[in-house]
């Protein structure tokens, strides 16, 4: 039984390379339409993909941003930390108020720089960056970094003044820089300090006693801040939580356009992309099947031999089988060359208009995988089909046909 | 019925028939035009070497399908084959679709030599030859290159069929015929495509090497002439034709 079936396999696979020209033919036929899908695919996927890929690994696409200043008190902002759809959040305090003049021994200039509150988990400062905590570490803007020359584990000297009591008063603060973050996270000169900092500073310049550095002053009352930094967890809730703000009165500046754009264009691209595709599949089908059909038909009288020698028809049927799978692994294999060399092509042309590791056209191995299953399924279907009649007429009446 | 049995159970095993037939009919119909085969009576002994003459058309190639079945009868009462020892309903196995165990048949004791092609042209003449011992699993022993030899083809075996004369074509064919030692061998005018010069060649000395090796022979041919000097029995039937030429009838029997 098994040994029939095997030769049944030989049988076969000896006349796909006799017939090497026309089986050549049946392979171009199918690849010459299942690549350009490919590249179709390809395109598709890249561009969008690498769209989203940007919104969602750009964190100021995440951002919310309050607009002019209003009063906080720190309850509300530790109730906005503990929902879902917040990832980051912390107060700012008076933006006059956040500023500190920074100098290091390497430098000549005294820089002015704005003072950001940050924690753990911020946002702007990659993972492998340093956190600033307590009143002494800051994380500097690359820029920052850049003009002060200082790098990881140097110290800087702040300083600020304040008119109190009518004299004007200056104080320096020593910092560490715990760490520089990225210049594409955050562009300008700035100094990432603790929130507790932030308010020792506004503190100070308000004329109240900061025990913890030993500032002087009057004792501070409540305080209330008058915004926040706020980061969305993802892409996708900044729409839900703008205008959660905009309905209880605080007017915000989001990215929602941007990312509605690109979510539009998703879906539009998408439905462009499956019409083809879909016709296209349906193409593809259509050509695949006919010219295994005619195949089989071609292989009749053949068949019809074997059936006189005495194979049995269960295992007749492999022979047309054995011939579509043949075609469609390599009809696969060769499309994936196109599409390979489309790809390489297509990205490489636009190289200059992309970022680094950015693709236009691009495929993940599952989608390859995808395409190869099709491919053999409708060759499989189609050879199945054909095969069955095949086995089906009399052998005699496929012997003596002309 | 009962008394055929016991006689036919008091028969010594070579006189047993190999085919016995009753009232097979096939009818063929295409466009208004119909053609009937009938059989009332045929016996086959082993052994025997039948030749089967007739004009073209009159059913030859329709008869010897039937009797290797690849062509089902429109209508049978008997159609039974013995071979081994053991008698096979064929009529049955038609009636049932038992498509595998008429192909086992064929496969264990036919071979059939067509009238043109029947070779795969993918493989080569060793190869061709082959297919009838590779399927049954039986060992090379020499037989192919033997048989090669006394066909004349010993210098082809590596060729393709599409390299060959129309006449070393049926030589190959004759050869595949008999690889694998059948008990019969069907052939249905195997020189037909060849001159009358090598026809009468390749007749002869496949009428010698089914003779060496004891096999029972079923030959079509519309030559009557050297078909009788080789010692053939001639299968009897007549043809009647109805008179607006729309239906024909052939009756064998034998
Ligand atoms: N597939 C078919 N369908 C309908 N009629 C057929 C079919 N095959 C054969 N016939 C008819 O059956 C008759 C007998 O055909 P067959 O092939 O048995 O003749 P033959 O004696 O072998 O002739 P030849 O010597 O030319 O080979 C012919 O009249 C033919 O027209
Ligand atoms: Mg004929």
């Amino acid at each position: 039984m098994l040994r029939q079936w095997r030769q049944v396999l030989g049988l076969a696979t000896r006349d796909y390379f006799h017939e090497w020209q026309i089986s050549v033919c049946f392979v171009l036929a199918l690849a010459a339409v299942l690549g350009p899908m490919m590249v179709l695919f390809g395109l598709k996927f890249g561009i969008v993909g690498s769209m989203i890929d940007e919104l969602r690994e750009d964190p100021a696409k995440r951002e919310i941003r309050p607009v002019g200043s209003d009063r906080y008190d720190r309850a509300w902002i530790d109730a906005l930390a503990k929902r879902d759809d917040v990832a980051f959040v912390v107060p700012r305090v008076r933006s006059i108020a956040a500023t500190l003049e920074v100098s290091s021994d390497r430098a000549p200039r005294i820089l002015s720089l704005e003072v950001i509150p940050s924690a753990e988990g911020d946002p702007l400062l990659p993972p492998g960056t340093g956190i600033p905590r307590g009143l002494r570490e800051v994380v500097l803007s690359a820029s920052a970094a850049r003009k002060l020359q200082v790098s990881v584990g140097d110290g800087i000297d702040g300083s600020l003044v304040r008119r109190f009591q009518g004299r004007k008063e200056r104080v320096h603060l020593p910092l560490t820089v715990v760490g520089v973050a990225p210049a594409r996270a955050f562009p300008r000169d700035a100094l990432f300090a603790s929130v507790a900092l932030n308010e020792a500073l506004e503190d100070f310049r308000d004329g109240h006693a900061v025990p913890a550095l030993e500032w002087s002053g009057t004792p501070p009352g409540k305080r209330y801040y008058t915004g926040f930094r706020l980061y969305a967890r993802s892409i996708y809730d900044v729409a839900g939580l703008e205008e959660g703000f905009e309905r209880s009165g605080i007017e915000v500046r989001t990215q929602a356009a941007d990312i509605e754009t690109v979510q539009r264009m998703d879906r539009t691209l998408s439905a462009i992309y499956w019409a083809i595709a879909l016709i296209g599949l349906a193409g593809f089908s259509l050509s695949l099947g006919a010219s295994l059909w005619a195949n089989v038909d071609r292989k009749r009288r053949d068949l019809s031999v074997l059936r006189l020698v005495g194979f049995r028809t269960g295992d007749i049927v492999w022979f047309p089988l054995v011939q579509s799978l043949y075609t469609a692994v390599l009809g696969w294999a060769l499309a994936v060359a196109i599409y390979r060399a489309a790809a390489w092509g297509i990205n490489l042309m636009l190289a200059p208009q992309l970022e680094a590791a950015q693709q236009v056209c691009r495929l993940l191995p599952q989608h390859y995988l995808v395409a190869l299953g099709l491919t053999l399924g409708a060759s499989v279907l189609a050879a199945l089909l054909a095969g069955l009649r095949a086995a089906r007429v009399e052998p005699s009446e496929g012997l003596r046909e002309v | 019925m009962v008394k055929e049995q016991a006689q036919q159970a008091a028969q010594s095993p070579a006189e047993r028939p190999i085919y016995h037939l009753k009232d097979v009919v096939k009818t063929r119909a295409s466009e208004g035009y119909s053609f009937r085969l009938r059989v009332p009576s045929l016996r086959i002994t082993p052994g025997e070497k039948i030749a089967l003459i007739g004009e073209s058309g009159c059913g030859k190639s329709t008869l010897l399908d039937m009797l290797a079945f690849v062509l089902q009868p429109s209508s049978c009462d008997t159609f039974e084959f013995e071979a081994e020892g053991r008698s096979h309903d064929i009529a049955k196995a038609w009636k049932r679709r038992r498509q595998n165990r008429l192909a086992a048949l064929r496969r264990r004791h036919l071979g059939y030599v067509m009238q043109t092609g029947g070779l795969l042209p993918y493989l080569s003449v060793r190869d061709n030859i082959n297919l009838s011992r590779r399927i049954l699993g039986m060992k090379e022993d020499g037989t192919v290159e033997a048989l090669a030899k006394e066909l004349g083809l010993h210098r082809h075996l590596h060729k393709l069929p599409g390299e060959l004369s129309t006449g070393e074509r049926q030589r190959v064919a004759i050869g595949r015929a008999l690889a694998h030692r059948p008990a019969i061998v069907i052939a249905d005018e195997p020189t037909a495509s060849v001159d009358p010069f090598a026809a009468e060649k390749i007749m002869a000395l496949f009428m010698q090497m089914v003779e060496e090796r004891n096999i029972t022979v079923i030959v079509a041919s519309h030559a009557w002439r050297h078909i009788k000097q080789l010692g053939l029995r001639r299968l009897a039937h007549h043809t009647r034709r109805s008179k607006d030429g729309r239906m024909a009838e052939t009756v064998v029997s034998g």
